[in-house]
């Protein structure tokens, strides 16, 4: 009788179907395990794609500032923060000579004013206590001086939006509103925009009346959903017309030597704050980390009940196996090669839960950002989900590296057994 | 004379049962050479499954000699009888044993994967056709009778090219029919192609088939006979076991 061919390089794959085919044979169990092990890793992805794209979008929120320093009131550096990048409603202001002061500094190639109000937006009753959704943000600039620090704010081309231009400084009924701010209103060039403002010290709002003279084409950032109008105007119906909210600085030199010296020079001034990006940065940062941490405890502890599912999946069905192993001892198989089919198995399980935990994360990528966003006020625009190649990567060697672990008690186990135990328990 | 593949003298196998100890049993001696058909006959307990387990190597001796095919066994570990058996043994059991979810051919070729070797689809198709499936290589094992899953178990056993085949009750779940095939193939084996076959069985009959029938009693050999000496009412169908 001839022998079958030699082909060790061909055995590995065999034992990978074998062991697909007996996970089949207990498929509900095996989806259950699976679907287990896929919830872990589409939490971990998720979580892992959250911190990227929301560290992404808070680079990118900040870079589209166009200044690299603000000057604001003293006050909360969160909510400064927040202000920087989505306004706010608990709003502080700087005398308005503060510019006047400011701008001579020898350090700075740029400076703009910028005074941050909240109006009612048309039909809304509700005041300071409503959510910040039934508000329109006002922005009072000054165009030129802005517009360089934002070179790429563009005015909407096209249908309904044809003749588009910035407002006339000193205008007092001509608005640019964002791109959001449009698509949520419905407005176009031409239309009118009504904003119901309540002058500082005064009880009663005003109802203001405003020509939409251009809208701005989209940047992912804060002014999509702002209303521009000219500073002295906004300031005049906010009836704060010595204030201001925020100096946008470009320096000429921008570093940490230069911004603590920048600093220094301007603390001097009563009420004011000097704030960096970097400092930004680290105050966003700041505000997610607590929810980062809470959710990476989360996804440990599916982490670990995944683990605990997939070891119990396996020692079940190496123990209903039991006369089989024997069997398959019997017919050659070393401990080795018994060893390695049961932890394939288990490596299978484990990178069958990954693919598709990393399937279901991407799909609900958008659900969790928008659960998130819904959740907390993250002070950044854009997409805070990013899940890319390389976080499924991890998450797949993360699945891999739990196979290879909770395999091996299963694993060992099965290839211990003694085969004439092992058969005669099976009969 | 033929190559002598299995010498063993003074087998003996016994169990620690709390403080009593089991003579499972107790001083064997036996031979068995190539091309020869073996059985082991007696009642329940009376040793015949542990002295196939030892002289198929899946178990180790107490005390005695044990050399199969040409390698002394006494005293080895789990992992040195693996090696031993590697190749050298087929297996068949009572229970058929196959995997269930694996076609009669993949049932087949599932020892060369433990033994390192790549499949041939023709040697896998000459083995079913000896075994008489060879119509049926797809067929999952629900989809087959007791008698050809037993054959298709004999297949297997086969497909490593071994020197001995060991049967445990081969034919205990088989109808009488199916279960003279089986023996029929046994001692085709045999003697075409120079097997050592060694059967327990309870069915006397069946165990008068082969070229020598040890009955063991107690963990002893009590008869050893060849099968002319067998007597014409064991031949008629009587079990004796």
């Amino acid at each position: 009788m001839g022998n079958g061919l030699q082909g060790g390089a061909f055995v590995l794959p065999r034992y990978v179907a074998l062991g697909a085919k007996n996970l089949r044979r207990r498929p509900v169990r095996t989806a259950l395990t699976v679907a287990g092990v896929s919830l872990a890793v589409a939490v971990a992805v998720a979580l892992g794609g959250f911190t990227l794209g929301y560290r992404g979008a808070i680079d990118k929120s900040i870079d589209m500032l166009g200044f690299q320093v603000m000057i604001m009131a003293k006050g909360c550096p969160y909510e400064a923060a927040t202000m920087m990048l989505k306004g706010g409603t608990g709003l502080l202001y700087l005398p308005a000579d503060t510019y006047d002061q400011v701008k001579g500094d020898p350090d700075i190639e740029s400076i703009t004013p910028i005074f941050i109000g909240v109006a009612q937006k048309q039909g809304s009753s509700i005041r300071d206590d409503a959510p910040s959704s039934s508000f329109s943000v006002i922005s009072g600039i000054d165009v030129p001086s802005y517009l360089g620090m934002k070179p790429w704010l563009t005015l909407k081309k096209g249908p309904g939006f044809a003749g588009g231009r910035w407002f006339t400084q000193g205008s007092k009924d001509e608005v640019v509103i964002g791109y959001e701010a449009a698509e949520y209103e419905q407005r176009k060039v031409g239309d009118t925009y009504y904003a119901s403002i309540t002058p500082a010290g005064k009880p009663d709002a005003v109802m203001h009346e405003f020509k939409v003279v251009g809208v701005l084409d989209r940047t992912g950032t804060q002014d999509d959903g702002t209303v521009f109008m000219p500073i002295d105007v906004a300031r005049e119906y906010f009836n704060r017309p010595t204030q201001l909210t925020i100096l946008g600085i470009k320096l000429r030199q921008f570093n940490a030597f230069k911004m603590r010296e920048f600093e220094t020079r301007w603390l001097k001034l009563p009420e004011v704050q000097v704030v960096g990006l970097q400092q930004v940065k680290n105050t966003l940062v700041n505000l997610v980390a607590t929810a980062q941490t809470m959710i990476a405890a989360v996804a440990a502890i599916a982490v670990i009940v995944a683990l605990i599912g997939v070891i119990n999946t396996i020692l079940m069905s190496v123990y209903e196996r039991t006369s089989e192993i024997g069997i398959m001892k019997a017919l050659g198989a070393r401990r080795s090669g018994v060893f390695q089919l049961i932890w394939l198995e288990t490596l299978m399980i484990c990178l069958a839960g990954a693919l598709l935990g990393s399937l279901l994360a991407v799909v609900g990528a958008g659900l969790v950002e928008r659960a998130i966003k819904a959740l907390a006020d993250l002070g950044v625009s854009g997409s805070i989900v990013r899940i890319t190649p390389g976080i499924i990567g991890y998450a797949v060697l993360g699945a891999a590296i739990l196979g290879f672990f909770g395999g091996l008690y299963p694993a060992w186990r099965a290839s211990s057994m003694r085969p004439v135990e092992a058969i005669s328990k099976g009969v | 004379m033929t190559e002598l593949l299995i010498e063993a003298h003074g087998l003996k196998r016994y169990y620690e049962r709390g403080s009593e100890t089991v003579k499972a049993l107790d001083g064997v001696d036996v031979s068995i050479r190539a091309g020869e058909m073996v059985s082991i006959l007696g009642p329940s307990g009376s040793g015949k499954t542990t002295l196939l387990n030892l002289l198929s190597c899946l178990d180790a001796p107490t005390a005695g000699t044990l050399v199969v095919a040409g390698r002394s066994v006494a005293g080895l570990s789990e992992d040195e009888l693996v090696e031993v058996r590697r190749g050298v043994l087929g297996f068949v059991f009572q229970q058929f044993s196959l995997l269930p979810t694996l076609t009669a051919s993949e049932n087949v070729e599932l020892p060369l994967m433990f033994l390192n070797r790549r499949p041939d689809a023709k040697r896998t198709a000459e083995i079913l056709e000896l075994v008489g499936l060879s119509d049926r290589p797809d067929h999952l094992p629900r989809e087959l009778s007791g008698g050809q899953m037993q054959r298709v178990a004999i297949a297997r056993a086969l497909i490593v090219d071994p020197k001995i085949l060991v049967a445990d009750e081969p034919t205990g779940n088989l109808d009488k029919t199916t279960g003279e095939s089986i023996i029929t193939l046994f001692k085709q084996l045999a003697a075409e192609e120079g097997l050592a076959v060694l059967l327990t069985t309870h069915n006397t009959v069946f165990g008068y088939e082969a070229n020598r029938a040890i009955t063991l009693e107690d963990g002893r050999i009590i008869k050893e006979e060849q099968p002319a000496c067998i007597p014409d009412c064991a031949r008629a169908g009587e079990p004796r076991g």
